[in-house]
């Protein structure tokens, strides 16, 4: 059967051998859960105000997860016009089996649910498949006003998906001059061909990969070729930019500049407000406090909204606004009480996301804050939260590269990095087990560093939930009853301060005449990193930490040590771990602890040992003390 | 205990200072509270809640329900400003559409001991369209603060008359005062279903209504716009009649794990229009009572119209059941054919959209248009078979006669012997073995007539898992051994959704990732796609650090990495029952072989624990057998429902569960 469609299709073109899955090649379809057969990608600039996007993409999925690989949607707004959309779909033999017309593509507004308002809206396919494997061919045709983003060339955007062919063409005028940066190509064999006005590329198989614990981001690892064009043309406003310098220029003067209009009844009260403080620092802390207590983040994008910040007014005024408006507005009220700062674009989320250094386009998806300082570090202001302390970013824009934008142009800088040593979780404790071995516990955390930003948003918390956070924190103690709980939010120092008591029947297993406790009762780590049968990802631990703690452990009664852990030191270079048990006196033992984990990007080939220093560790936290009735 | 919380509220309410709930009449009191003195914990609370839903007439347009809202919110800190943001869905159909009107709010704040108020500008309020079917209006107040109070009030016009929102008593945050009123002309005959925990009744009165006529001609002004009349004067008078319910103190609503739908529990009241009766004109039902409502859905075009269709798959049909006499093989063979042939397009819904005539052709369709086609085809076929209405777990429980109550059907087959249940949208569903989604109370069967009986969604079988592992423990505390795993009904319906959705070695990787790094090997499953058996998978295994060394003794729990780690439970106290869904019982036959040269110095004792009233029960029993020992465990939930006065008894099972299950083995050497 199968052998007999292989004939058949192999002597009709080689364009319609796309419809049918029998013509991927093996090694496309490990992993996959999609192929995509060819993706054209077609870029007319007629000018640097009008832009025509024509794409054609044809994609075999295998199976329900590869459904949204498909990825017939388009966006559109007041500035893009969609002139053709359409899908086929084709059976496995290649048939075409369905044909979906524009009209038939669902239409909805793109707000996601944090936006309250946004003018942008999607045109989807929704297709339930009638049988596996199924073959789309998706064409669509936009032309778009805004010329400031030019798609980059993604040949790949993700897990389980390969690629057999991917194409990228853009053509534009000869007064235009196009700018582009290829990344991440150097397993691929990337085609380019560059002609006056025209430049194209190709590139040819890639295999799927899936997603691995503790790699990269998916969006620092995938080929891409970012394209940008020096005169472009925003909602509206036309400009040319070929470097960050230029970039930040145009930015400060045409969107930023003419949006600092707070009235004067708030200039004078904020001069009103930090006149007693002492220097600049104290004055922005204050100011900072001030707008965390007057604002909220709502997100409304209109038209330019997209890109430029509300008026300052206007934020004073509703109290609210997205994170330009906000941040713009806290620099205008620094600007009132004399205090230099710069609004700075950044790519927000975990993942650490730079902005490329030399490679100057639209790009970020967020706006923080820079107070520039001279001989010490930067002050960075997340400006939509009402709850981290002053310079506290956490992980959702730390150590990375951003654009401070200043009134002379912008330049990348780095944000604050939370080092290994200042990432501290500090445990003091103590606890007693009793003859039939309950334990009733005492304990302080101290978290610094990114561990405060683990735990911060605990303070609000109502006791019902945190009562479930600490019971679930503890999982592995059965029949945990918290007796007390008590939070110190220090945002002076940046400190977060947890007291927390707690009891439970049974935690030391009495067998016969003896019992066996496990010693780490308050500080288990329960994680072990997945594994992989072939890893195929660097390592990449993110953000380093340290935790240590110090128990006091009060024995019961009625027994005493018959022998217990030796102590235990591992070093290594993804961190260490240190454990000791001393004897206090008959009825006491002291248990310190210390677990490192270091930042840092390693090969591949190091998981394995990464893996088995997690393990260690995981077997060391459950050592146990042999316990005998006197 | 319920008289008493009645009469405390009561005492409550009277020693409470007077409040004024005008429009903009806002106390300092209510600027200046810190916290809800009866929640302390909530992050919001509306002050006043006011709704007020008519009908309104007007001339050429016929009538339309009008709603208008009143909401005063205190927000007491960040957690709160959520409720500073109001979303408005407003439905459309065709020409028809639902408006919202006269929005004015207000934030109130207290700035230096004087109330400050800000004002909502037009500019603050967005309309979106969302899709064809409905819009949203939304808008989030000025100059929110900790402490604001906000104050906003609103007019929704809906031409949908026989569609009345839900009159919601109780919320997520707490209410400190609601009044909601509903005035219906006697033309309209509404139905009210209560439910929820609160004790709501409504205060109702009579009252003299009359519409004027500014147009006199003849064939126009009359009520419902179809029917003919000489009727000539300019007034009509008519009565109405007004429901409303004053509340207070309404506590919150609060999530819990394993509820199928927290909606079941919320107190509410809701308005189905039973009959309209327009003068001189003739009764037109909506439904009244159960009977009412499954003869309106089956009366329906999309319900019962659909059933009687046969000409689209009959030759199909006839070729493929041929000669086959056995009913439950022709069952069977009519089951899977809609099975391969029409795939679910992942819509709900008890009415067809497109029809079944275009599922079939399309080989795509919703809910309806599968299982409709399905039952169609069984009688075709010449069994017994009904649909069946259905709520989905999501939409709660169908606790009184609505057309609404319901949202899926699925299918009915009578045998000789009992019956079966079919729902063909899912690849995996056997018969009687339904998706997780149907798993909800009572499902009505509706005959040939319209009439209707009530059957249990339920399962009653129990979803079996039987384990089989042979284990040996060598002596450095590592394990090597087999483990084969059986299993049968739901268990088997949702390893089969998760094994051929993806790919083999990721499945792999997740057992053993999930038992902390499990080495597998020989990973093996048959019956994946052979329903008519239980699934089967098997593997060989390693781990390491499985026992505790210390000294000269070796310790360890006998289940290893199959023993329960955590209760689910965590609450202390519980409102609301646990809904599993479908009863289930585990078993776990393990034969550890020891390490050679060691004994076991003592093991755990057997033991039986039975959850009250045969809800449940767990058994471990251990044989020592010198060189191995052996183990059988068995974990037996036996409803699918455990009401809130067995929580306790619940949380005490697999508290057992857990305390048994890591209870350790020691080991001496011989």
């Amino acid at each position: 059967m199968s052998i007999l469609i292989l004939l058949i299709t192999l002597s009709v073109t080689s364009q319609e051998n796309l419809y049918t899955s029998y013509t991927i090649p093996a090694n496309l379809k490990e992993k996959a859960n999609a192929v995509i057969r060819s993706d054209d990608v077609h870029i007319s600039l007629k000018s640097s105000s009008e832009m025509y996007i024509t794409k054609k993409r044809i994609v075999t999925v295998f199976n329900k997860g590869g459904n949204d690989d498909v990825d017939a949607y388009v966006y559109y707004d007041n500035n893009v016009k969609i002139k053709t959309l359409e899908a086929l779909v084709f059976d496995n033999f290649g048939n075409e089996i369905k044909k979906i017309k524009k009209n038939s593509f669902k239409d909805v507004s793109a707000v996601d649910g944090g936006t309250l308002y946004s003018d942008s809206r999607v045109k989807y396919l929704e297709y339930t498949p009638i049988e596996y494997p199924y073959t789309i061919e998706f064409t669509s045709e936009v032309v778009n006003n805004n010329t400031a983003f030019i798609h980059s060339f993604i040949p790949i955007n993700g897990y389980y998906v390969s690629v057999e062919k991917s194409t990228y063409t853009i053509e534009f005028p000869e007064d235009i001059i196009i700018r582009t940066k290829e990344k991440n190509f150097e397993t691929l064999d990337l085609q380019k061909e560059t002609l006056p006005g025209k430049i194209k590329y190709e590139v040819k198989n890639i295999q799927a990969v899936k997603p691995e614990e503790y790699s990269p981001a998916y969006v620092n690892m995938s080929p891409k070729v970012l394209v940008a064009s020096k005169q472009f043309t925003l909602e509206g406003v036309h400009t040319q930019v070929e470097n960050w310098n230029d970039f930040g220029k145009w930015m400060y003067h045409d969107l930023i500049k003419n949006t600092y209009d707070l009235p004067a009844s708030t200039i004078n009260m904020i001069q009103d407000l930090v006149k007693d403080e002492p220097n600049d620092v104290a004055k922005a802390k204050k100011i900072y406090q001030y707008v965390q207590d007057k604002t909220r983040y709502i997100s409304v994008q209109v038209g330019i909204g997209g890109w430029k910040p509300f008026n300052a007014s206007e934020v004073d005024k509703l109290g609210y606004g997205d994170c330009k408006a906000l941040t713009n507005y806290t620099m205008s009220l620094l600007k009132a009480a004399g205090v230099k700062s710069n609004y700075t674009v950044v790519y927000a989320g975990k993942s650490q996301r730079s902005l490329e250094k030399d490679f100057a386009a639209m790009q970020g998806n967020h706006v923080i804050l820079n107070i520039p300082q001279e001989d010490k570090e930067d002050i960075w202001l997340e400006c939509t939260s009402q709850k981290l302390p002053f310079g506290f970013i956490g992980d959702f824009t730390d150590d990375r590269d951003v654009l401070v934008i200043t009134p002379e142009g912008g330049k990348i800088q780095h944000t604050k990095k939370y080092k290994t040593e200042e990432s501290v979780q500090q445990i003091k404790g103590n606890y007693s087990i009793s003859n039939n071995g309950a334990i009733e516990a005492k304990v302080n955390i101290n978290s610094k560093g990114i561990q405060y930003d683990d735990k911060y948003w605990l303070e609000t918390e109502t006791e019902r939930d945190l009562d479930k956070h600490y019971k679930k924190r503890w999982g592995y103690i059965n029949t945990i009853k918290i007796s007390s709980m008590h939070i110190t939010n220090n945002k002076e120092t940046i400190e977060f301060v947890e007291d927390v008591s707690f009891q439970a029947t049974n935690y030391s297993k009495k067998i016969g005449d003896r019992m066996l406790l496990t010693l780490n009762a308050l500080n288990r780590n329960t994680d072990i990193p997945d594994r992989y049968r072939n890893r195929k990802h660097p390592l990449k631990i993110r953000r380093g930490f340290k935790d240590i703690d110090e128990v006091e452990i009060k024995l019961p009664q009625d027994y005493k040590v018959e022998s217990k852990p030796n102590n235990k030191t591992i070093e290594n270079k993804f961190g260490s771990y240190k454990s000791e048990v001393a004897v206090k006196d008959e009825s006491t033992l002291v248990y310190k602890r210390e677990f490192t984990i270091n930042d840092g990007e390693f090969p591949k080939e190091d998981y394995e040992a990464f893996r088995a220093f997690y393990k260690e560790v995981n077997k060391q936290d459950n050592a146990k003390v042999a316990l005998i009735k006197k | 205990m319920k008289i008493t919380t009645i009469l405390f509220s009561l005492c409550f309410t009277i020693t409470a200072f007077a409040q004024d709930y005008k429009f903009g009449k806002i106390s300092k009191e209510e600027l200046e509270e810190k916290f809800n003195p009866l929640d302390s914990s909530a992050s919001a609370t509306y002050l006043y809640k006011n709704r007020r839903t008519f009908f309104q007439y007007k001339q050429g347009e016929g009538f339309s329900l009008i709603t208008e809202i009143h909401e005063r919110i205190k927000i007491y800190n960040q957690e709160g400003f959520d409720y500073a943001t109001e979303q408005v869905n407003l439905h459309k159909s065709g020409s028809d559409n639902e408006e919202v009107n006269n929005i004015k709010a207000y934030t109130y704040n207290l700035l230096e001991g004087k109330v400050e108020e800000t004002k909502l500008t037009k500019d603050g309020i967005f309309k979106t369209e969302k899709s064809k079917y409905f819009d949203e209006v939304k808008f989030t107040m000025p100059n929110i603060k900790e402490g604001s109070v906000v104050e906003f009030r609103y007019r929704i016009s809906s031409p949908f008359y026989w569609n009345v929102d839900d009159f919601d008593f109780q919320y997520d945050i707490p209410v400190k005062k609601l009044d909601a009123k509903f005035e219906v002309p006697e033309y309209f005959v509404f139905k009210t279903n209560v439910k929820g925990f609160l004790p709501i009744t409504p205060k109702t009165e009579k009252e003299n209504d009359k519409i004027t006529f500014t147009s006199k001609t003849r064939s126009g002004g009359n009520l419902n716009g179809a029917v003919r009349t000489t009727f000539n004067s300019s007034d009509v008078e008519f009565t109405k009649s007004i429901s409303s319910y004053h509340l207070k103190d309404i506590p919150a609503l609060k999530e819990e794990p394993y509820v199928n739908s927290i909606n079941n529990y919320r107190s509410s009241i809701k308005y189905e229009l039973s009959y309209t009766k327009f003068p001189q004109s003739t009764v037109n039902y909506y439904s009244t009572t159960w009977e009412d409502v499954v003869k309106t859905i089956y009366k329906s075009s999309n319900f019962g119209g659909e059933l009687n269709k046969t000409s689209y798959y009959k030759d199909e049909l006839d070729a493929i059941v041929g000669s086959i006499s056995g009913p439950m093989e022709r069952v069977a063979l009519i089951f899977d054919f809609v099975k391969s042939r029409i795939k679910w397009n992942g819509y709900y819904g008890k009415y067809t959209s497109g029809g079944v005539k275009k599922a079939f052709k399309d080989q795509v369709g919703n809910v309806a248009e599968i299982n409709l086609m399905l039952t169609s085809m069984l009688k075709y076929a010449g069994l017994n078979a009904y649909p069946v209405l259905v709520s989905t777990r999501r939409n709660g429980i169908p606790l009184f006669p609505t057309r609404e109550g319901y949202n899926y059907v699925v299918s009915y087959v009578k045998l000789s012997d009992g019956y079966i249940l079919l729902d063909a949208t899912n690849k995996y569903s056997v018969p009687n073995v339904l998706p997780f989604r149907t798993l909800n109370w009572q499902g009505r069967v509706i005959s040939d007539k319209g009439g209707s009986t009530l059957v249990d969604l339920y399962p009653k079988e129990k979803s079996k898992n039987n384990i089989f592992m042979m284990v040996t423990l060598n002596e450095d505390g590592s394990i090597k051994g087999g483990c084969r795993n059986i299993k049968t009904s739901h268990n088997a319906l949702r390893y089969r959704e998760r094994y051929n959705n993806v790919n083999k070695e990721d499945f792999i990787e997740k057992l053993e990732n999930k038992h902390g790094g499990l080495e597998v090997s020989e990973f093996k499953v048959t019956n994946e796609l052979n329903l008519s058996k239980p699934v089967k998978e098997s593997f060989k295994f390693i781990k390491e650090s499985q026992a505790d060394i210390i000294g000269d003794k070796i310790y360890f729990s006998p289940m290893f990495f199959l023993k329960t780690a955590e209760n689910p439970f965590k609450l202390e106290n519980r409102e609301f029952p646990v809904d599993f869904g479908y009863p289930s019982a585990s078993r776990y036959q393990i034969t550890i072989s020891l390490p050679e040269g060691y004994k076991a110095e003592s093991v755990p004792e057997s033991v039986a624990y039975s959850m009250p009233d045969n809800l449940g029960l767990f058994k471990f029993n251990i044989i020592n057998r010198g060189t191995s020992i052996q183990l059988l465990v068995d974990e037996n939930i036996n409803q699918s429902i455990i009401l809130p006065m067995y929580y306790d008894a619940l949380k005490e099972y697999f508290k057992q569960i857990i305390e048994k299950e890591n209870e350790q083995i020691v080991l001496t050497r011989i």
